[in-house]
């Protein structure tokens, strides 16, 4: 957990990388040590969620519509909302920027939580507060959704400099921003050559991301008659999930522009030479989709939630309860989204909003003295495989508690065979989330 | 309510909707908590303005018409067999008695065709919420006989009062409320959690583009036209 003394010091070590004289950063200090709160002491519950991602958004107007006498702040640090999801399909111009984007006022305004454009710096759970630039906020119960953080130690290690120089010239693209933008720019303006994307190890945000993102990457290269392929270097021996489907649509659509290499887990990254050694040998690109392996985002940390192995090590994931989703170390406090760890469920938008009703049932049932036995979330997942037509799959997962196990066991369901209609309910899918979450 | 007496007020429901509306309709809200409004009795008719006859319901197929407002679509189905009263009983606590179908064979069913999920609906351009016959099962999740929404996969059982079998809707359909009177068909009320609210609410800007403004969406019909459900949509979307 970050303490007062943590927070000098980071303001301190901020302020030197920053390359700042002494007395600002005592002054700086000084202000953190004298933050007021940004907020008179709650009155009655106060629910602070940090994180206005497909969970926290969830979170927030449904604890509002469960009780509206519970104070809800959500705490982000976007000025205004991007969506991943369908992202993939506007780099390939099939949606607008305006399909992706909200405004955070629309739902905050009607549905009567407070929202905080905010970075949060310090969270002390002892004392139940969430710091921010502007001071700090008191809860009765946090709920931590600020999705995923990107792990480059794993490829470079403490080599500040390389993690920079690909944050910068290979952007992940798997944070809402500025990285997404930065992606449609490259592939709009690539000319000739491969372009690489790879797929993380262990759990990443939206497992079926990069394979879509390579058919519509595909797509833009097609109609464009670049002279270029898309080359998938997957650690995973196969594709999954869906694997038919991308598969199908490398072969059909896309065949000669994506190929999929599986096995090939990361040896090394060198992205100012533009090689990349991996054990299935190694390749050269011309330009990259660099994703690194994904962890919980930086809040969980800072909360020292994160769940620990056999041997004591962080698995990079959220401690949480698996059903109710609140942190196993503090009842006061509930992880949801990305971040959690320890069950079957992707990390996907869908999967945020569902468990964003769960955790806001949960919440509302606690602050009212009453028993809620929680459910369990769903996940359904579009694809878009082809551009032209536009064509896509989709998988749908519930899940089951096998109470003699202790285990959610999941029952997917599948289609492979891609279709316009699919397609078509992708943007309904899309349309009817959005409006969930901001209508 | 004990199954007695439920099965008790199922026949006396039956036969009082042989009578008279109101008598049926006192009768059905006094046993449902709430959870019947009663509108303006609609008389279901064709595309020509004559009245909706049995014979004119092909089993199995997907009709569509507008009740209790002029926005707000449901289905029409006949199911081709004896649909039976049930008894609804919500996660919240609260509950209903369905009456079941109507017609010579009790086969005929209503319920609003907006998911009480998310509120996808059919629109004339698309309808990803629909009705998936015996002989035309879901590609995805391969049941028949069911009202599936693609949208996110929702699942309702048209022959148990559109209760849910699958997927993240927490409450079934709404149903119409359906009464014959000498072989013609009247819409005369919404049983169940309708989802009104939250479908004007989200669609304001669709509606306003369609109606003119949320007043005219909002309309209460005097007659419900009945139609193929393929005519009316340009997009049957299946999955």
């Amino acid at each position: 957990m970050i303490t007062r003394r943590d927070l000098l010091k980071s303001v301190g070590v901020g302020a030197l990388a920053a390359g700042l004289s002494s007395k600002p950063i005592f002054a700086a200090a000084e202000k953190v040590v004298k933050m007021e709160a940004v907020l008179p002491p709650p009155k009655g519950n106060r629910v602070v969620i940090c994180g206005g991602g497909w969970a926290g958004l969830t979170v927030a107007k449904y604890l509002k519509k469960e009780n509206p006498n519970i104070e809800v702040i959500l705490i982000e640090k976007r000025p205004n909302f991007f969506s991943c999801p369908i992202s993939n399909q506007w780099l390939a111009d099939l949606v607008s920027l305006d399909f992706l984007s909200h405004d955070y006022n629309q739902p905050a305004s009607k549905y009567g939580y407070k929202f905080i454009n905010a970075v949060v710096i310090g969270i002390e759970r002892d004392k139940k507060r969430v710091y921010t630039p502007h001071g700090y906020i008191e809860y009765n119960y946090l709920v931590l959704a600020p999705g995923i953080k990107y792990n480059y130690k794993a490829w470079f290690g403490d080599n500040k400099d390389m993690i920079n120089y690909t944050r910068v010239h290979y952007p992940a693209a798997f944070i809402p921003g500025s990285e997404h933008l930065a992606l449609k720019r490259k592939v709009h303006e690539f000319e000739e050559g491969d372009f690489i994307i790879t797929v993380p190890p262990g759990a990443y945000r939206c497992p079926p991301a990069t394979y879509e993102r390579a058919c519509m990457i595909a797509e833009v290269f097609k109609r464009n008659k670049v002279k270029g392929r898309v080359i998938i270097l997957d650690p995973k021996d196969d594709i999954a999930p869906k694997g038919p489907g991308f598969r199908a649509a490398y072969e059909q659509v896309y065949l000669g522009i994506v190929e999929y290499v599986p096995k090939a887990s990361i040896k090394e990254v060198d992205p100012v030479k533009k090689i990349i050694k991996t054990t299935a040998g190694d390749f050269k690109f011309a330009d990259a989709n660099l994703v690194p392996p994904h962890q919980a985002g930086e809040l969980v940390w800072m909360a020292d939630l994160i769940a620990k192995d056999k041997d004591g090590k962080p698995t990079g994931w959220a401690d949480q309860d698996p059903l109710t989703f609140q942190a196993k170390s503090d009842p006061n406090v509930f992880l949801v989204g990305d971040v959690i760890g320890g069950v079957p469920y992707p990390k996907s938008g869908h999967m945020g909003n569902s468990q964003g009703k769960i955790v806001a049932k949960i919440i509302a049932s606690r602050i009212a003295g009453k028993e809620y036995k929680p459910t369990l979330p769903d996940n359904t997942c579009y694809s878009m495989v082809n551009g032209s037509p536009q064509e896509a799959i989709v998988i749908n997962v519930t899940y089951d508690y096998n109470e003699k196990e202790k285990k959610i066991v999941p029952k997917p369901k599948v289609i492979n065979e891609r279709s316009e209609a699919l397609a078509k309910a992708t943007y309904e899918w899309a349309r009817s989330m959005y409006k969930d979450m901001f209508a | 309510m004990d199954r007695r007496d439920f099965i008790k007020t199922c026949g006396t429901v039956a036969v009082a909707s042989m009578l008279d509306a109101s008598i049926f309709s006192n009768l059905l809200a006094s046993q449902q908590d709430g959870m019947l409004k009663t509108y303006k009795k609609a008389l279901l008719v064709k595309e020509d303005g004559s009245p909706l006859k049995e014979e004119d319901l092909k089993p199995h197929n997907n009709y569509i018409f507008f009740y209790p407002f002029v926005s707000t679509p449901c289905y029409l189905l006949n199911l081709d067999q004896e649909i039976k009263p049930v008894e609804i009983k919500l996660k919240d606590g609260l509950g209903y008695l369905w009456p079941g179908g109507v017609g010579s064979k009790k086969s005929i069913v209503a319920y609003s065709a907006i998911c009480a999920h998310q509120w996808s609906y059919p629109t004339k351009d698309y309808s990803f919420i629909n009705y998936y016959p015996p002989d035309k099962p879901s590609e995805t999740t391969k049941k028949a006989g069911i009202i599936q929404c693609c949208a996110h996969l929702g699942l309702y059982d048209p022959k148990e009062g559109a209760k849910v079998l699958d997927g993240p809707p927490e409450v079934p359909l709404a149903s119409i409320v359906l009464q014959e009177e000498n072989g013609q068909f009247y819409a005369v009320g919404v049983l169940g959690k309708d989802q009104f609210d939250q479908f004007f609410d989200n669609y304001k800007a669709d509606l306003r583009q369609q109606y003119g403004s949320t007043a005219k969406a909002k309309e209460l019909v005097e007659k419900c036209i009945v139609m193929e459900m393929d005519k009316y949509v340009k997009s049957v979307i299946r999955c």
